[in-house]
């Protein structure tokens, strides 16, 4: 009888835990699925920046490469779309990197500066300075095209949290989805096609662009209030500096030769000051335009916003000049494993050059 | 067991998408998602979704005016309607801005310069720079006047800015630029330029 209680008993408590084995496993399979949702979710609603507004993807790139960079650019557009690494190797087989995005911060510069130190230690960092306007960030947008693509560091954290305008929020940047969650009525099969894979859209961080616009009726600058920059651009050009210095780095402060927006006297020389005050290299590629022989009725894509190719490519010839001259740069052509790599990207290069002639209908200068 | 799993799951979207719902739309300016052309490069990507806010601003003429001839310019209002009425402009420049948020365009009349800023489809203007002392502020000031006569037509209720006298109506800046006590520059700002 005793036996017999005694085996209901085991039964029951067998069946209770079979019971609560399998909840605990519906419940872990649930979350599962909503997690694997969720992921999906997030990849197919994200923009993946491969077509049109390429630039948001220049970022992520990096972290693909082969890191032994002797060159690491840093800024906005004014980097991104005004050399050429590749005519920095084909000519003077400099290893170099733009770690550039669309209106790069100067305390965003930084970050990204420090997350590249995470992997590599250039010789020299460039850094341009037109960025030193702006004392605050100015569009969500550009924030979003310049952290998304880094990856997970506290120089991410620190850059998210340096940057963030007052209605943007850290988690959205932790889970994209609750930001691009209205993203569903734009989706296109560009969204679908590279929910897991990436398109190189750019050479080494450069942003290709082969047509012409002339530049005519640039206007002047309009007199403004007040001509100092920022504390905040001037506690990270410092924090740039300090840090160059740490690693041994010599850091080159450029001014690119767009034309617009409007680089006053009054900026140039604080920034001269700067330089010399720490001794530090300078150019301004607005004051050699003749010398280089930018012409900016065929050099430029975007009436003297920004260098095409042919621009580009003259810009990046000088500045790898200087680079061999002054800053004591090696030509490594002869390195076999990097001439491989930079094989496959010049004609990734060349390609995307015919596509765009073929695609503008123009015909390449000799 | 299938039942309760769906249920679970349509739960848990459920929660998360409202969630998100409760997040999204805080920021002013959308994140840029990718365009399938490149010619359509100068386009605005960055869809928005306050186009109410967007006619309301077009409206606001209470703020300070500037006059060429009959016509009244006002910031934010949009420049279709009155580039027709300006006649062809003596000079005209774009500035696309990095990947393709919209287009500033700058318009130089006599006397005067006007900047748009894009919104949605529309430009809509940015700023009003008086540019020499053939044009004046409907109430009489221009670049050959000095700080005295600034005070005695707009009076002392004026806020500094750096090198600026800045006079605030309605949302609208008006900005006189010194140089000692010279007028450099007058400016008519929006609020978008803040």
């Amino acid at each position: 009888m005793r036996q017999e209680k005694n085996g209901k008993r085991r039964t029951k408590r067998y069946q209770r835990e079979r019971d609560r084995k399998r909840k605990q496993i519906r419940l872990a399979v649930s979350a599962g699925i909503i997690v694997v949702s969720l992921f999906l979710l997030e990849k197919l609603l994200v923009p993946k920046y491969v077509d049109g507004v390429v630039e948001g993807a220049f970022v992520q790139e990096y972290y693909d490469q082969e890191k032994d960079f002797d060159v690491i650019f840093v800024g906005d557009c004014e980097v991104y779309e005004n050399f050429s690494p590749i005519t920095l190797w084909e000519n003077y087989g400099i290893n170099s990197y733009i770690r550039g995005s669309a209106e790069q911060y100067i305390w965003q510069s930084y970050y990204m500066l420090e997350d590249t130190l995470r992997y590599e230690t250039p010789d020299v960092v460039i850094f341009n300075v037109q960025s030193m306007q702006f004392d605050t960030s100015q569009s969500e947008a550009y924030n979003r095209m310049t952290l998304e693509g880094m990856r997970w560091s506290p120089s991410k954290i620190k850059a998210i949290m340096a940057s963030m305008k007052p209605e943007e929020k850290f988690l959205d940047y932790v889970f994209p989805i609750l930001r691009y969650h209205t993203r569903w009525s734009q989706l296109t099969k560009e969204d679908v096609e590279y929910m897991f894979r990436k398109k190189q859209v750019s050479h080494n961080g450069y942003y290709m662009r082969v047509d012409v616009k002339p530049a005519e009726n640039v206007p002047e600058g309009r007199v403004l209030k007040d001509y100092s920059f920022g504390e905040n651009a001037w506690k990270y050009l410092d924090m740039m500096r300090r840090i160059c210095e740490e690693k041994g780095i010599q850091l080159i402060l450029i001014k690119a030769p767009s034309l617009y927006p409007y680089w006053y006297e009054e900026w140039e020389e604080q920034i001269v000051d700067y330089a010399d005050q720490y001794d530090l290299d300078y150019i301004n590629f607005l004051t050699l335009v003749d010398e280089i022989g930018i012409d900016y009725s065929r050099d430029t894509y975007d009436a003297g916003l920004h260098m095409n190719l042919s621009g580009a490519e003259k810009l990046s010839d000088y500045l790898g000049q200087y680079l061999i001259e002054q800053s004591g740069l090696s030509d490594r052509r002869k390195e076999k494993e990097l001439c491989k790599i930079w094989e496959e990207k010049t004609a990734s290069y060349e390609k995307e050059k015919q596509d765009q002639y073929q695609y503008y209908g123009m015909e390449e200068e000799n | 067991m299938k039942k309760k799993l769906a249920g679970m799951i349509t739960v848990g979207m459920l929660c998360i998408c409202m969630a998100a719902g409760c997040t999204g739309n805080s920021a002013g300016d959308r994140p840029a998602g990718g365009k399938a052309e490149t010619e359509k490069k100068e386009d605005k990507t960055a869809e928005t979704e306050d186009k109410e806010e967007t006619e309301d601003s077009e409206k606001k003429t209470g703020g300070y005016l500037f006059k060429s001839g009959q016509i009244e310019i006002a910031v934010d209002q949009n420049m279709a309607e009155i580039a027709d009425q300006l006649g062809e402009p003596d000079s005209y420049y774009e500035e696309p801005s990095c990947a393709a948020q919209g287009i500033a365009k700058i318009y130089t009349y006599p006397g005067f310069e006007i900047e748009t800023y894009p919104d949605g489809d529309k430009d809509l203007i940015a700023c009003v720079v008086l540019k020499d002392d053939s044009v004046a502020t409907p109430e009489g000031v221009d670049l050959s006047m000095t700080k005295e006569d600034i005070l005695k037509i707009y009076g002392s209720e004026y806020e500094e800015s750096g090198k600026g006298m800045v006079y605030e109506k309605d949302g609208t800046k008006l900005c006189f630029i010194m140089e000692g006590d010279d007028i450099a520059s007058i400016e008519y700002n929006s609020p978008v330029l803040n």
